[in-house]
This record gives structure tokens, sequence and C-alpha cells, in this order.
């Protein structure tokens, strides 16, 4: 048994198989007295360059004990299934469960993101206000417009 | 011409005594690489040769998951 950490990138027209592959693999793992120390998935994020005309890739990132039987069939199985874009496999001395730095600047991006959207959800309804008033103030304008030019 | 005052260069791994260097550490290995993607040279950065080497597999390895550029001429 030992440690791996494995990263696949899987395209992004075969999102939703995502779920199915992880417990697939899981199972894989487990079938041979592994264990999934940790689980993550990145999402669909933004390639630093394209790859086969693909701009995004949905990542998912294990870190897990296995067999070497185990981890022969999980890269064969990489090889073949075509929604699979392309794989990281490296050895790790221990099983590592912290948070990962990727995935901890996705939460903060999406928090900062919904934060976001909610001031501006408060600056629209406000707005919506003001613009009330507004378009009163305007009326008046254009009432004086019509004034001058006659 | 050394009458410039060039700051002392130093190793930051080294000063935060940091393990090992981590491909998933987007925001730092962003400092040891050039605007064209090249990997910053130690002799330029001060990072020790210890973690020189960690840098550069870090580096590939994020390359290789396309989270960062081999250089900024692709497509």
């Amino acid at each position: 048994m030992r440690h791996y950490e494995i990263v696949f990138m899987v395209h992004p027209d075969q999102s939703e198989q995502v779920p199915g592959m992880i417990e697939r693999y899981t199972n894989v793992i487990t079938k041979d007295g592994g264990a999934v120390h940790r689980l993550e998935d990145w999402g669909r994020r933004q390639l630093a360059y394209h790859i086969n005309k693909v701009h995004k890739a949905h990542y998912v990132m294990m870190n897990v004990e296995a067999s070497n039987e185990a981890m022969e069939e999980l890269t064969t199985t990489f090889r073949y299934n075509d929604a699979v874009i392309r794989n990281l496999v490296i050895r790790r001395d221990e099983a590592v469960t912290d948070e990962s730095l990727i995935m901890k600047a996705e939460k903060e991006d999406r928090e900062r993101k919904s934060r976001y959207q909610e001031r501006q959800a408060a600056e629209a309804k406000d707005a919506d206000e003001k613009d009330d008033d507004a378009n009163d103030n305007e009326d008046v304008g254009s009432d004086s417009d019509d004034d001058s030019e006659e | 011409m050394s009458r410039f005052f060039r700051r002392r260069k130093f190793c930051k791994f080294t000063a935060e005594g940091v393990s090992e260097i981590d491909y998933k550490d987007l925001d730092t290995l962003k400092q040891y690489i050039t605007e064209t993607g090249k990997i910053v040279p130690s002799r330029i950065t001060g990072t020790k040769a210890k973690y020189q080497r960690q840098l550069a597999t870090a580096i590939k390895r994020a390359r290789y998951l396309a989270l960062l550029p081999y250089t900024d001429s692709h497509q």
C-alpha cells in the first residue's frame, strides 16, 4: 500500500459523468483494501492553454492509499477513457487530508462572487427606488425643455 | 557601478521553512516565472538549490495540468 495523489481532468462536455467516475474509482481503490483520504472536486476551470481545442476542464483531485494493482487498473482506465483529457499521478509519503490551496482559492472566489452578487442585487434595488425618483425628475426636466423651445 | 544599492537576495522558502513546494500553490509559483512563462533562475531570485529543484518540478507539474502556461504565445 502506498500513498498517491491523483489529479485528472475531464472534458467539460462530459462533466455530468464526474460523480459516477469518482464513485467507480473509489470502488476500485477500496476493493483492494485501500482508502481515499482526500477527495476534491475543483469544478470546471479555465485552462492556461488549450488542449485539443478545449478551453476548460473539470478537475478532480484524490489523495489515496492504494495497492499497486488498483493503481495499474486506474491508470489504464484513464488511458482508455476518452473523457479524461489528462491525468497526473504522483507518489506521496503520507496521507494528505488538509484542504488544498486551489480549493481554498476557489472557495474564496465563490464567496467573493456571491458577496458581489448580493451587493449588486442590493444596489439594483436601491437603484430601482432611485430610478423612480429620477424618472419623476426627468419628467420635470423635459417639461422645462418644452417651455424653453416655445 | 556598485553605487546603486541592490537589495539583498534571500530565499523565501528557507526563511519560511517550507517542507515541500506544492504544485497547487499557484500564487507562489507565479512569483517564480517570467511574463513569458519561463522559470526564473535561482541566481536572480536567490532561491536555495534544494528549493529551486522542488520549484522546478512543481512548476512543471502545474504546467502539465494547464494550471500554468508553458509560454505566453499559446494558441
